[in-house]
C-alpha cells in the first residue's frame, strides 16, 4: 500500500526505536513475565501511546492506518509491548468518543503511562458471549455500587483504573449494560494472582473482584445501558490493532528464518539455497504481506468513515491464522534450534497464539464475516 | 542565537549501495534515502543548545531534489523550527559539488546571519569532508572541525575534536562553523505529536539561482567500480604458523 511521506516517517520512526530498544529485551521479558514500566515511560514520551488521540485533547492525531503501521512495528520488536499500545488506544477511544470533559482529563496521564488502564470485560460465564456478565451495578445514592469479578484482565495486577462492563438492568439485554471507570486501589477492589501464559508474557493479566464497590456519578461513562455498543463502537480499531500486531510477529519470524537460512549450512551449502527451505520462506513472505494490505485496507475503510467491520473480521482473522502457520513454519525453519528457549522464532511461535483468540476468537470472526455476506451480499 | 544547520538527503545507512551497471554512479532508483547520519548529530545538538536556552531558533538547510523536503520534515520533527530548500534540478549527490554546496550556503548564512553553524563532518554518500571548512573559508569564519564535545559560552564556543591519536581541545569565536563527529551526542527519535507538528512548520523554498550560484560540476567522474570482493580466508594449523604468516605474508609483526 503506498504509505504518505509522514506515515513513512512514523514507521521509520517506529522500526528504529523497535529494533534499538524493543527487539533485545524481549526475551528477558518473556522469560522473566516483567512488566516493562521504563520501557513504556520511553514510549510515552515519543507519543507511542494513545496515537489516534485528537491534537486538541492532547494526542498526536494519526489515522488508523498509521496506528495500524505503528502496532506492526511495535510488535516486531515483542507483540506485548505492542498490546499494551493497543490497549490505550482502546481505552483513549473510548474516552475520546463517550468521555464527559472531566473523564477526559483521565487521557493526559494515560497517555503518559502514569495511570495504567485495565479494560474489564470476561468473566467465567461469559468470555465471546459478553451478555452474560454477571458483574452488576446497582444504584446507591448518587452514584453505584459494583459486585463481580472480572478473569483474564490485561493489566488486572499493575493497573490503576478499570474500564469495567457491568449490568445495570437486568431485564434489558445488550441494552442493560454499562460501562464504569472503576479507581482500582479504592475499598472492595481484589487483584487475583498474576496468570502465567504460553506467549506474550510481558503482558499482566490477572482476576479483579469488586465487592460493594462504591463508584460516584461521574464514573459513568456515556448513557447507561450503552456500555454493549459503545464497546462495539471501538471493536473495528481493535481488531486493526490486533490483526496488526499479528502481521508484525510473523514479519519477526520472517527476518529471524531469512538470515539464518542464509547462514545455516548443511551438506556443505546454505539451507536458504535449498529448494525446499526457499518455499516456506515465500510462503511466509507472501502470506505476510496479503495480511499487511488486508490490514491497511481495513485500517484506510475506517478512516474513509466506510463500513468497516467486515473488513476488519477478515482482515483480523487471516492475519491472526496466518501469524499462527507461518511462525510455525521460521521454527522449521531453524530445526532443532527452533524448538530451544532463547531462540526468537520460538517465542514468536507461542506470542502468535493467542492472535486467534483474543478480539473475538477467529470463530467469531467467521461468524461475522459470514453474517455480513448475507445480509449485505457477497459484493458489499 | 540563530543555529544554521545544513543536512542531506543521502542512501539510508542500512541500504546495500549497488553500482549502476554502466558505472556512471550509484543507482538511486527505489533506494530508501534518509538523512546523513552525522547530520542528524549536528540537528540534535542545534536542539540540545535550544533546550539549554543558548540557541533561540534553529534553521535547517538541503541542497538537493524536491524529496528533500523530507529530510527536512524529519529534522522539522526531531526539533527544529523552520527549513529551507534550496532545490536543484539535479540530484546533490551525483552533481552538486562541495564547493557550489558552501557558497549556496555562504548566501543562506548572509541572509539569516545565524550565530553558529552545526554541519556533518561529511556525507556518508561521497565522504568528501569538505563542505564545512570551505563554508568557514568563504565566510571568514573560524572551524572548529571533527567535534565529539561541544561548549558554547558568550562569544566563543570550545570544541574538543577527534583527530588521529587523541583530543584536541580548541576555542573558537563566533560566528563559527563546528562540524561533528559520530560521539557528539546520541540524536532523539522524533515523538509522534512532533512528526504532526511538522508538518505546519514553515519550509521555504529557493533555487541556486536565488544565491547566483552555479552548480555545474567541475569535476569529472570517470569510473564508479564495486569494492573488491572479499578473498576467502585460510585455516592455520597452529600458533606458530599464524604467528609466520603473520609476519611473512601480512608484514604486521
Amino acid at each position: 500500500m503506498l504509505l504518505t511521506e509522514m506515515q513513512e516517517q512514523v514507521r521509520d520512526m517506529a522500526r528504529g526505536f523497535a529494533d534499538e530498544a524493543i527487539r533485545p529485551m524481549a526475551e528477558a521479558l518473556d522469560r522473566d513475565e516483567r512488566f516493562p514500566d521504563e520501557l513504556y515511560q520511553e514510549m510515552a514520551k515519543l507519543g507511542l501511546f494513545g496515537i489516534g488521540v485528537p491534537e486538541a485533547m492532547g494526542g498526536p492525531g494519526f489515522d488508523t492506518l498509521t496506528y495500524s503501521i505503528v502496532m506492526e512495528e511495535l510488535s516486531r520488536g515483542y507483540a506485548s509491548v505492542a498490546d499494551q499500545c493497543g490497549l490505550v488506544e482502546l481505552i483513549s477511544s473510548l474516552l475520546v468518543r463517550h468521555g464527559t470533559d472531566a473523564q477526559r482529563k483521565l487521557l493526559a496521564p494515560i497517555l503518559a503511562m502514569q495511570t495504567k488502564v485495565a479494560y474489564c470485560i470476561t468473566e467465567p460465564e461469559a468470555g465471546t458471549d459478553v451478555s452474560g456478565i454477571r458483574t452488576t451495578a446497582e444504584r446507591d445514592g448518587d452514584g453505584w455500587r459494583l459486585n463481580g469479578g472480572k478473569i483474564w484482565i490485561h493489566n488486572a495486577p499493575v493497573a490503576d483504573l478499570g474500564f469495567v462492563l457491568a449490568r445495570t438492568d437486568k431485564e434489558a439485554g445488550n441494552r442493560g449494560m454499562s460501562i464504569f471507570i472503576v479507581d482500582l486501589h479504592a475499598k472492595g477492589v481484589e487483584r487475583g494472582p498474576k496468570e502465567h501464559k504460553m506467549g506474550q508474557r510481558a503482558s499482566q493479566v490477572g482476576a479483579l473482584t469488586f465487592t460493594d464497590v462504591r463508584l460516584g456519578p461521574d464514573a459513568l461513562l456515556g448513557d447507561a445501558g450503552r456500555g454493549f455498543h459503545m464497546m462495539m463502537s471501538v471493536l473495528d480499531k481493535g481488531r486493526v490493532g490486533i490483526a496488526s500486531l499479528a502481521v508484525g510477529i510473523a514479519q519477526a519470524g520472517l527476518e529471524a528464518a531469512v538470515d539464518y537460512a542464509g547462514t545455516r549450512k548443511q551438506f556443505g551449502k546454505a539451507i536458504a539455497e535449498f529448494q525446499g527451505v526457499q518455499w516456506l520462506l515465500a510462503d511466509m513472505a507472501k502470506d505476510i504481506e496479503a495480511a499487511r494490505l488486508l490490514v491497511q485496507s481495513a485500517a484506510s475503510k475506517i478512516d474513509r468513515g466506510q463500513d468497516a467491520t467486515k473488513a476488519c473480521s477478515i482482515a483480523k482473522c487471516f492475519a491472526g491464522d496466518m501469524a499462527v502457520a507461518r511462525t510455525a513454519d521460521a521454527v522449521q525453519v531453524f530445526g532443532g534450534s527452533g524448538y530451544i528457549r532463547g531462540f526468537e522464532v520460538e517465542r514468536l511461535y507461542r506470542d502468535a497464539k493467542i492472535t486467534q483468540i483474543y478480539e473475538g476468537t477467529n470463530q467469531i470472526q467467521r461468524m461475522i464475516i459470514a453474517r455480513e455476506l448475507l445480509k449485505k451480499g457477497a459484493r458489499a | 542565537m540563530k543555529v544554521l544547520v545544513p543536512v542531506k538527503r543521502v542512501i539510508d545507512y542500512n541500504v546495500k549501495v549497488r553500482v549502476k551497471a554502466d558505472g556512471t554512479g550509484v543507482d538511486l532508483a527505489n533506494v530508501k534515502m534518509s538523512m546523513n547520519p552525522f547530520d542528524e548529530i549536528a540537528v540534535e545538538e542545534a536542539i540540545r543548545l535550544k533546550e539549554k536556552g543558548i540557541a533561540t531558533e534553529v534553521v535547517v538547510v538541503s541542497v538537493g531534489v524536491k524529496q528533500a523536503q523530507e529530510t527536512l520534515r524529519t529534522a522539522l520533527a526531531m526539533g527544529a523550527d523552520r527549513a529551507i530548500l534550496i532545490e536543484a534540478a539535479a540530484d546533490v549527490q551525483t552533481d552538486i559539488e562541495p564547493l557550489a554546496v558552501a557558497k549556496l550556503l555562504a548566501g543562506v548564512v548572509r541572509e539569516e546571519a545565524p550565530g553558529l553553524v552545526l554541519a556533518g563532518k561529511q556525507a556518508i554518500d561521497n565522504d568528501m569532508n569538505a563542505t564545512g571548512q570551505m563554508l568557514a573559508a568563504l565566510l571568514g569564519w573560524s572551524q572548529g572541525t571533527f567535534a565529539s564535545e561541544l561548549a558554547v559560552e558568550g562569544d566563543s564556543a570550545t570544541v574538543t575534536r577527534e583527530v588521529d591519536g587523541g583530543l584536541q581541545t580548541i576555542k573558537v569565536k563566533l560566528p563559527a562553523i563546528i562540524t561533528v563527529d559520530l560521539r557528539l551526542n546520541e540524536p532523539r527519535y522524533a515523538s509522534l505529536p512532533n512528526i504532526m507538528k511538522a508538518k505546519a512548520k514553515p519550509l521555504a523554498t529557493r533555487t541556486p539561482a536565488d544565491y547566483g550560484v552555479d552548480v555545474a560540476p567541475r569535476l569529472t567522474v570517470v569510473k564508479t567500480v564495486e569494492p573488491a570482493g572479499r578473498k576467502a580466508g585460510v585455516k592455520v594449523g597452529s600458533v606458530d604458523e599464524l604467528i609466520a604468516k603473520l609476519k611473512d605474508e601480512a608484514g604486521v609483526i
